[in-house]
């Protein structure tokens, strides 16, 4: 690969980039978000899951797309939806498995109870 | 297909190898699936040595015959692949996969079955982490009666996140991951620069020597992995830092296992009245190791992987036209990274 990011070499990029966000991660657990958190109307442990999500999921294509070739590169294409396939498997898994709960018939929220929008 | 494929007999001098590449046809080797039957009898023998946490030693035996069976056909496909230079790389010629290498997107379907394997850990730990209340929240609420286990989830991240020292084998973990992730890309890019650019003496100490801190990097997180479940460590006195000293306590000293029924921990001692929550904690500790157990274990492979290539590096058998060796090991190696950027926040830190 003989990319760049920002007019320099995209695997040093890339390295640099999930090094800050790794940083970023740990720091949030350790510091105090309690203050921040109120301001979000959540709880810190909320506002600490967000935070780790959202690290997350740049870390994630930063690695796929850089490292493992799935930017720039004249296969990238088809390998990238080669790639994305199980993605609805995944999808499948973690809604049938992953988000029941077993009160989930009774508990799910007002916007997805029979009733609403005059159904 | 080449011309030659099954027109002489000599290309295949032995079973065991070493292959002869140059002639153009394929080579599959039995070696992995040998080596898959040899995992699959290690589980299965594994599962009988500690059934219902019950040692029984007539499974042992069994156990070591798996293992000279995996250690035999790993030693088949290595002798195989050392003759490989690279001269004979099949591409697809039809679509979708019109002049990609076979062997690429056959790594890449072999990370589809790994991908599934990760998706039902995590969407378990999904469906438990919110159908179980957090043992936490039950202390709070005062719905337990002393010396009677209350089912909890408790997430080792109460313990490993519960001060920097604790998060220090985990977080380092992550940092060794991500360099070995850049030390292997290194290893490709210095394989990959065209002959004549660079000295050949040059190239192959760059290739083995990233290969071996990929190797190192690996075995760094192993090691870590181990004094995090079983060691723990002790933190000297450093006054110029104000540290004072004190021991880490490994999960296992901790009583964080996969069969504890009767959990007590320190916080979960009522101050007004001294009485002493007991948790029955074997779901959350059971997804917490055998999630980041099955990472590990990727993590060994990864190892034994890295290690035939920096051998092979190390006899400077890489150059542009065998570096795809170190790209289809290297995708492997990144989704283990890639597994663990969502192990680390979703079983470490939250």
């Amino acid at each position: 690969m003989s990319n760049t990011i920002l007019g320099r070499d995209a695997y040093w990029m890339n390295f640099f980039g999930l090094m800050l966000l790794t940083l970023i991660e740990v720091a949030a657990v350790g510091a105090d978000l309690s203050s921040a958190a109120e301001g979000f109307s959540m709880t810190e442990r909320q506002l600490t899951l967000w935070i780790l999500t959202v690290i997350a999921i740049p870390k994630f294509i930063m690695i796929a797309a850089i490292f493992m070739h799935l930017w720039g590169e004249n296969d990238s294409g088809i390998l990238t939806l080669t790639a994305l396939f199980p993605a609805f498997f995944i999808i499948i898994m973690i809604l049938f498995i992953g988000l029941t709960h077993p009160d989930a018939s009774m508990g799910l929220p007002d916007w997805c109870r029979p009733g609403n929008y005059g159904l | 297909m080449s011309a030659d494929y099954h027109d002489h007999d000599d290309h295949h001098p032995s079973p065991w190898g070493p292959h002869d590449w140059g002639h153009g046809a394929p080579h599959n080797s039995f070696s992995p699936l040998i080596m898959s039957i040899g995992c699959g009898m290690f589980l299965l023998m594994l599962g009988g040595l500690f059934s219902f946490g019950e040692y029984d030693g007539r499974y042992l035996p069994m156990i070591f015959v798996s293992l000279a069976v995996i250690a035999a056909a790993l030693i088949v496909w290595c002798r195989q692949d050392m003759s490989f230079d690279g001269s004979y790389e099949p591409r697809a010629v039809g679509v979708p996969f019109k002049n990609v290498q076979v062997r690429k997107v056959g790594v890449w379907i072999f990370l589809w079955s790994e991908m599934m394997i990760f998706s039902s850990l995590f969407s378990t730990y999904m469906r438990y982490r919110q159908g179980i209340p957090r043992c936490d929240t039950v202390f709070e609420s005062g719905d337990w009666v002393e010396g009677v286990a209350v089912t909890c989830f408790e997430p080792a991240s109460k313990l490993i996140a519960s001060s920097w020292w604790h998060i220090a084998p985990g977080a380092i973990n992550t940092f060794a991951l991500i360099i070995s992730s850049f030390t292997i890309v290194q290893a490709l890019r210095w394989a990959n620069k065209p002959v004549g650019s660079v000295d050949e003496e040059v190239r192959r100490k760059r290739v083995y020597r990233y290969l071996a801190a990929t190797w190192c990097l690996a075995a760094l997180f192993l090691t870590l992995k181990m004094i995090e479940w079983f060691i723990g460590f002790h933190v000297p006195e450093i006054g110029f830092l104000g540290l004072h000293e004190h021991d880490i306590h490994s999960l296992y000293s901790e009583g964080y296992l996969i069969n504890n029924d009767h959990y007590q921990a320190h916080h979960y001692v009522d101050e007004a009245t001294g009485a002493h929550m007991v948790a029955n904690i074997q779901v959350s500790a059971s997804l917490f190791y055998v999630t980041t157990g099955t990472h590990g274990l990727h993590v060994f492979g990864g190892i034994v992987g890295l290690t035939y290539l920096t051998y092979k590096a190390w006899t400077g058998a890489y150059n542009p036209q065998s570096a795809v060796s170190i790209e289809y090991f290297g995708l492997y190696w990144h989704f283990v990274d890639l597994v663990w950027v969502l192990v680390f926040p979703f079983f470490y830190l939250y």
